[in-house]
């Protein structure tokens, strides 16, 4: 059997190894009582959310006036970065009230993306739902800041932008209200989008190395197993850049609920 | 089974034809920041959050691409 015909074979159980893949993705319970139960991604959110908190308060714990304590700082440098970017410079004056928001979403997603880099692990935002929720408390929380600073009325008209020529206002204003909506959308599906993709990446490269071994192995043949080695050096620069984009996402993802957030509150 | 495969290959391609205008989008965008830039490096910070802005709107066209996907 050819290295590339054993992707395609089905197991003992019907599947073929990229049906394994595919269904590895897929959110099935691992605790389940009576009908209801946690998905493997809402097990990993919760483990995540703990080991934020957890983090985020060691650093702020062992925070002092002259840092000596490396990990404390790395958080305070990274606290101050974001408060630097999305406060002063996507929300402007009077940013603080929402940097708690922001900087829980931007320490969360960064926590839960690295900790799906580590093999063995599930990223809780490789699932849609996930994202979906996170997405959905950025978009409420900007809509109400809005209608906070402006009153109802002023934030429906705000969505259009101030100095139109009358005629041009209700379409200009349909078309904002359609690009206001679809940031729910995107926000989700960015994030989801990416890490799903990464991790489907990484799975079917190393499948393909996995299988050229196995392919060498089988029929005794070294000259087969030579295209693992570029398959397995493809996934190393893959990881590597799956790390950066772990960090990516994550401050897209803050900044860009910074800047709603600045658009919704700021004054024209 | 055969018009399975080819509604999923014209997925794939539909997805892929709606890639190459967010691709050109966020790339002239990515452009206009490193011009920026190197022109005026004291406003870096001020200009990556724009072009995250402005990338961002471009790339919600090709992430509808990928939603519709799923649905059909």
């Amino acid at each position: 059997m050819s290295p590339l015909e054993m992707l395609t074979t089905p197991g003992e159980n019907g599947m073929n190894l990229l049906d394994e893949l595919r269904h590895s993705f897929d959110s099935q319970f691992v605790i389940s009582f009576g009908g209801t139960g946690l998905t493997q991604y809402i097990l990993w959110m919760l483990i995540t959310a703990t080991l934020t908190v957890v983090v985020v308060l060691v650093g702020a714990r062992k925070d002092s006036l002259i840092p000596t304590n490396k990990f404390a700082h790395t958080i305070e440098f990274l606290y101050h970065n974001i408060c630097g970017d999305m406060g002063t410079s996507a929300i402007g004056k009077g940013y603080q009230r929402h940097m708690t928001l922001i900087a829980t979403f931007f320490f969360f997603i960064l926590v839960s993306n690295f900790v799906g880099l580590i093999p063995g692990c599930k990223t809780p935002t490789g699932s849609l739902s996930v994202t979906w929720a996170l997405s959905t408390v950025s978009f409420f929380y900007f809509n109400y800041q809005g209608i906070k600073a402006r009153g109802g009325w002023g934030y429906i008209k705000s969505i259009a932008p101030a100095g139109l020529p009358v005629v041009m206002v209700p379409i200009i204003w349909f078309f904002e209200l359609i690009s206001l909506v679809l940031r729910w959308l995107t926000l989700a599906v960015r994030l989801y989008g990416n890490m799903f993709a990464g991790h489907m990446v990484l799975g079917i490269f190393s499948l393909m190395t996995y299988v050229f071994v196995a392919g060498a192995i089988q029929q005794m043949n070294l000259i087969l197993g030579l295209p693992a080695i570029a398959w397995m050096a493809l996934l190393i620069v893959m990881y590597a850049l799956e790390t950066l984009v772990a960090f990516l996402q994550a401050y897209v993802f803050a900044v860009l609920s910074a800047s709603y957030v600045g658009l919704a509150t700021s004054e024209h | 089974m055969e018009s399975i495969i080819t509604l999923a290959a014209l997925k794939v391609v539909g997805y892929g034809l709606g890639t190459c205008g967010p691709g050109i989008g966020i790339g002239l965008a990515c452009y206009g920041c490193c011009v920026g830039t190197a022109r005026q490096p004291e406003l870096a910070g001020r200009l990556f959050t724009d072009f995250i802005i402005g990338a961002a709107l471009a790339e919600a066209l090709a992430l509808i691409g990928f939603v519709l996907t799923f649905i059909f």
